[in-house]
């Protein structure tokens, strides 16, 4: 009896230490890291799909042959798991060395001293090779936290065929414009709406709105970004317009939700014919190409149509970048300095463009890297992305400042108000602007 | 009496450790931040104290106080549904002379023990307005289909749909276990004093099944405090915040706007919540056995 109990006590010891050995084995992180060699393998962390992510694998695989003591390992996360990703496992030394973030990111990344800052070489580079203001958008205080990649706005997005359907010849360049062809496109016995708007996701939500509200001389915050500007008249015009094309019945609420993973009925409605227009980003041209097939030839762009008190059309423009690992080790951060140099240098692409830009080139989207610009110039060239090329230099950065994702959210809720009718344009405002400068101040 | 207090003790302190370490060390850490200011990585020596204010701020914030009422609306309607839904399909299933039922049983808990995941990217489509069944069935019958998700009026409704759904098959095998406890000479003598099949339902069985009942509502309304999955997957919250949850705006709260003091608030405004409801159960019930 004595013997059973004894080897009892022992199986439990024992039980209880293969357990916490399992657990101390979960909790040692991440592969990246150096070793005592010089060996450093990186971990690039990306929300991109699997073709990207073998062409990153190739890319990765060509500075190894050049660099045989980095190894890249490439992390592919969803889209909606990236920033999490990166805040659970980005406070490690072993987490993911480099890491493709929005900008919009950058100044809760920095605050949580999360982000290394670029060495004197890369940081000359991207204040040499990128425009000034992509430049200044990846940098806090004077230092270069990251390098830009891909740079995005806005277009009008119409259906030629709906158009000539209707009988209208052109796309509308103004907004009274908009409000009368949006009306002659809507057809509600076929389920047709003139004009899409999309909900249930804040950049889809608010980009097109604070496009519409920067084409009319609005703005979403106040030049030093301190306090929100969405009572100025410009953009309540914005918030009108909106209200207006509902209450027409152009623009149909119910057909405007978005999917956490960014496609979904606002996606399908404009792919299936049953929207004549959106206004959305360059990079979803892949998508409609996926979803249309031939039919996506029907598709064009046109600059954002410019309200009454707007001099010119104006984009919301924002721009991703990739950064490194502040809690890596020295080793860790110059190797992964130097591959982030080669991806986006010269000479890593086709024909004087970078490894990164002819990626970005292939998904539709637009490189910002100035010489990217330049080498893939005929391929800019097509119609589909030519309008976004042409609006580049007239587009409205979205503000990067502290506080920026829960404002944004903030503004999302009361535009999604206005478009289900909870709200009036001016309430609609008013709310956003309260809700913005709380979430701005909260951030500090 | 317990004559080897050191024996207890050695052998409950494995258990102990780990519940301590995995529960009871984060739940002290989630109050120790609420009454801080910092992010999901700001060392917890970095963090500035700011006493009551993330408090404060979350109870004056109409977002915040959205998701609190978002979620009691979630958690009254799943309860009202589900509850005498799992009871009545429970009563059905148990009986005696129904062929199938333990296949109807297994079919019912299948649900259950589906990864959410794959049960919300069909329910997607099952709720899509242009290729969804749901609606396409409405159709046929002439009948008009709400917007389901992508409208506000509706959108929280079709989680809770949803939630029942998934939940139902576990309720049920919970409150047949509870039926397979009751004697059957309780049920034979009511029959022998003239009781029909609902008189007998209401005076005898759900009476007896009252501690089974009690703990699929207490599963049901923790459960439906909890909700994220879906809200994460289906929604964001949106539209116009009608689906947002307290688990959703925690966790966006920390993780999009790295305002980790709030959101612990937010944490700590929820298990104080839970603790009051559960409190008030156990009162009520205790009243009425007394």
């Amino acid at each position: 009896m004595q013997g059973w109990r004894k080897r009892r006590g022992l199986v439990a010891a024992g039980a209880v230490g293969a357990a916490l050995s399992l657990a101390l084995t979960a909790c040692s992180g991440g592969g990246s890291g150096s070793s005592a060699n010089g060996n450093v393998t990186l971990t690039y962390l990306t929300h991109w799909g699997p073709d990207q992510v073998k062409q990153l694998q190739t890319v990765a695989s060509a500075f190894h042959s050049k660099n045989p003591k980095v190894t890249i390992k490439v992390q592919a996360v969803p889209f909606a798991n990236l920033l999490s990703t990166l805040q659970t496992q980005g406070s490690s030394p072993t987490g993911p060395t480099i890491a493709s973030i929005y900008d919009l990111w950058l100044p809760g990344l920095i605050k949580s001293g999360a982000l290394a800052k670029a060495p004197s070489d890369v940081a000359s580079s991207v204040k040499s090779d990128w425009p000034s203001n992509l430049a200044d958008d990846v940098s806090s205080n004077g230092d270069v936290y990251g390098v830009p990649n891909e740079v995005d706005l806005y277009a009008l997005n119409y259906n030629k065929a709906l158009f000539a359907k209707a009988g209208i010849a052109n796309p509308p360049t103004t907004w009274d414009e908009l409000k009368a062809d949006a009306k002659k496109l809507t057809d509600k016995s076929a389920g047709q709406q003139g004009f899409g708007l999309i909900t249930n996701w804040a950049a889809g939500a608010v980009h097109p709105f604070l496009s519409l509200a920067a084409s009319n001389g609005g703005s979403f915050l106040k030049p030093d970004k301190s306090a929100a500007d969405l009572t100025s008249s410009n953009d309540e015009a914005a918030a009108d317009l909106y209200a207006q094309l509902v209450k027409d019945g152009s623009t149909v609420p119910s057909m405007s939700a978005a999917n956490a993973d960014t496609t979904g009925p606002y996606l399908d409605n404009f792919a299936n014919g049953k929207t004549g227009m959106i206004i959305m980003a360059n990079w979803w041209e892949s998508a409609l190409k996926k979803t249309m097939g031939a039919k996506a030839s029907d598709i064009a762009t046109a600059p954002v149509p410019v309200g009454p008190d707007g001099q010119k059309s104006s984009s919301i423009s924002y721009s991703w970048l990739t950064v490194v690992n502040g809690h890596a080790t020295s080793d860790t951060q110059k190797a992964a300095w130097s591959f982030l140099q080669f991806l986006n240098g010269p000479t890593s692409g086709k024909t004087g463009s970078s490894a990164m830009g002819d990626m970005l080139m292939d998904q539709g989207i637009l490189p910002s890297r100035t010489s990217d610009l330049t080498a893939h110039q005929t391929e800019l060239s097509d119609p589909f992305i030519k309008t976004y090329v042409d609006e580049l230099p007239n587009a409205t950065p979205f503000p990067v400042t502290a506080g920026g994702a829960q404002a944004s959210d903030a503004l999302q809720t009361h535009v999604e108000n206005l478009i289900f009718g909870r709200e009036s344009p001016s309430k609609a405002m008013s709310g956003a602007e309260t809700e913005v400068n709380a979430a701005l101040k909260a951030a500090q | 009496m317990d004559r080897r207090p050191l024996a207890t003790t050695v052998f409950l302190s494995p258990a102990l450790l780990l519940i301590g370490l995995f529960v009871l060390v984060p739940m002290v850490l989630t109050f120790w931040i609420s009454l801080h200011s910092g992010g999901m990585a700001t060392p917890l020596s970095d963090m500035p104290w700011v006493g009551l204010q993330n408090f404060r701020d979350v109870f004056a914030s109409p977002t915040h106080q959205q998701a609190f009422i978002n979620t009691g609306i979630y958690v009254a309607i799943s309860l009202v549904i589900t509850v005498p839904l799992a009871l009545v399909i429970g009563m059905l299933v148990y009986q005696p002379r129904l062929r199938g039922s333990a296949l109807l049983r297994t079919i019912l808990f299948a649900a259950y023990v589906i990864p959410t995941v794959a049960i919300v990217i069909v329910w997607s489509q099952l709720y899509s307005p242009q290729y969804g069944p749901i609606d396409t069935a409405l159709h046929g019958l002439g009948l008009p289909s709400p917007a389901w998700l992508s409208d506000p009026n509706s959108a929280l409704i079709s989680l809770v749909i949803f939630n029942v759904w998934q939940m139902l098959g576990y309720y049920v095998v919970l409150l047949v276990a509870g039926l397979t406890q009751i004697p059957a000479d309780v049920h034979e003598a009511a029959l022998l004093d003239g009781a029909g099949t609902i008189r007998e339902a209401f005076s005898v069985t759900i009476p007896l099944l009252k501690n089974s009942l009690v703990f699929v509502a207490l599963m049901t309304v923790i459960n439906s405090i909890q909700v994220f999955d879906p809200v994460y997957l289906l929604t964001q919250g949106g539209p116009a915040n009608s689906t947002l949850s307290v688990s959703f705006d925690i966790q966006r709260t920390v993780v999009q706007y790295g305002l980790a003091g709030q959101a612990s608030a937010m944490a700590a405004s929820m298990l104080v919540l839970i603790m009051i409801i559960g409190g008030a159960i156990a009162v009520v019930l205790r009243r009425r056995s007394a």
